[in-house]
């Protein structure tokens, strides 16, 4: 769970998919109508023409370079930079902090490793459960409303992941987490958003399979 | 209170939609991280040539102009095949933009938390299940779980018969416990041949 426009990254792809489709529909086109490919080669020609005349009509002054090409150069770079944060916005949002509270006394933070521990500690003695772990991620979209009683900042959510045991019934581990919610729950007095993944792992492949219901 | 509860559920269902679906993050980085490589690459050549050096495989004049004629220019074979490729391409792209992209996993009824199962999970269970009911030893029974279905594969001991009924009932029994919230059908199949 984490904070990626999927939004972004499908309306993107669907426009990129669309260029793609008419070019090649284009291209195939031409290879396989020569008085498309003749209008092409014509119509690139006055293109270029064009291109050339606006070139030479935007001289820098005092050198051979044209307005154009720096302009271009420009959106070259912008596009660059563009692409480049489309990448780094896969999976951000990751957050260590479960919520925070500021008053006059001071700023009180509950750290995402409390949670973490309480909840591996929890679990260590079940034998439905192999291995747990526990993040947050930051999400603005969420404002709590309780923030309004208790004057904490609770945009995070909490990710509980847990690998089973092969054979392990999910509706149980399902009860031992909920157990472990309602508690943190109770803990910070504001109810977080929380996922929960019951899953299967490499631990699972390699240990002992659940045979008691 | 009611809007409270309106809009935990909101928030749930959101957080099983998000869990169960593809982010398209893999397919996005590769898409552009070439388009990255072919802006840096323009933009490197435009500056090769302002600055009247030597272009790195073609300065945007050149290429420019063959853009312009490539139509007469190509071979038409090699356009149809160019012309191809990209549109297969872009229909790859169109469909991870448009179809679901459904992780193999199902979401679990619940109040509080949105609860997300992979579907190895729910196979291991049903598997187990199945196997207590017709009383079989695990490497008897193998499950399948996909996207619409849950597929229980019974091989029995030679000379002994099992109710496939009675195990049909037992593993949907314990599907409507378990809650999904997508319901999936349960079939099952025996098989006789020798296979141990």
């Amino acid at each position: 769970m984490n904070g990626t426009h999927r939004g972004l990254n499908r309306a993107l792809l669907g426009v990129l998919g669309l260029v793609l489709v008419a070019a090649g529909a284009i291209t195939i086109l031409a290879g396989t109508n020569p008085a498309f490919a003749r209008r092409w080669t014509t119509a690139g020609a006055d293109v270029w023409a064009g291109v050339q005349d606006s070139l030479a009509a935007a001289k820098m002054p005092g050198a051979d370079i044209s307005w154009w090409s720096v302009g271009v150069l420009a959106a070259l770079v912008i596009v660059a930079v563009l692409l480049v944060c489309w990448i780094a916005s896969q999976g951000t949002g990751r957050s260590n902090q479960l919520a925070s509270q500021d008053n006059d006394t001071g700023k009180t933070t509950v750290d995402t490793a409390v949670a973490a521990h309480a909840i591996k500690a929890a679990l260590t003695d079940n034998t439905h459960v192999l291995a747990a772990s526990v993040q947050s991620w930051n999400n603005k979209s969420w404002n709590n409303k309780s923030r309004k009683n208790t004057g904490a900042v609770a945009n995070s959510g909490l990710k509980i992941s847990i690998q089973t045991r092969k054979g392990a019934s999910p509706v149980e581990v399902m009860a031992a987490v909920d157990h472990l919610v309602e508690g943190l729950d109770q803990l910070l007095g504001f109810r977080l958003p929380v996922l929960v993944r019951i899953k299967a792992g490499t631990r699972t492949l390699f240990a002992r399979t659940e045979r008691v219901a | 209170m009611r809007d409270e509860q309106a809009r935990e559920a909101r928030i749930i269902n959101r957080l099983n939609v998000r869990e169960t679906r593809s982010s398209r993050a893999v397919v996005s980085i590769v898409v552009a991280a070439l388009l990255l490589v072919a802006a840096l690459w323009l933009a490197l050549e435009l500056v090769l040539s302002t600055t009247l050096n030597a272009p790195v495989f073609m300065n945007p004049a050149e290429l420019a102009q063959r853009l312009a004629s490539l139509g007469t220019q190509a071979l038409p074979g090699a356009l149809v095949a160019v012309g191809v490729a990209a549109a297969l391409l872009g229909i790859f792209l169109l469909a991870m933009a448009v179809l679901p992209g459904t992780k193999a996993r199902q979401a679990i009824a619940n109040n509080r938390s949105a609860v997300v199962v992979d579907n190895a999970v729910l196979a291991a269970a049903l598997s187990r299940t199945a196997r207590t009911a017709a009383r079989l030893a695990p490497e008897q029974v193998t499950t399948s779980v996909s996207r619409k279905r849950i597929d229980v594969r019974v091989h029995p001991s030679s000379g002994r018969a099992v109710d496939t009924e009675h195990i049909r009932e037992s593993v949907a029994r314990e599907v409507t416990f378990y809650g999904l919230r997508k319901p999936l059908t349960v079939g099952v199949t025996t098989s006789t041949a020798v296979t141990s």
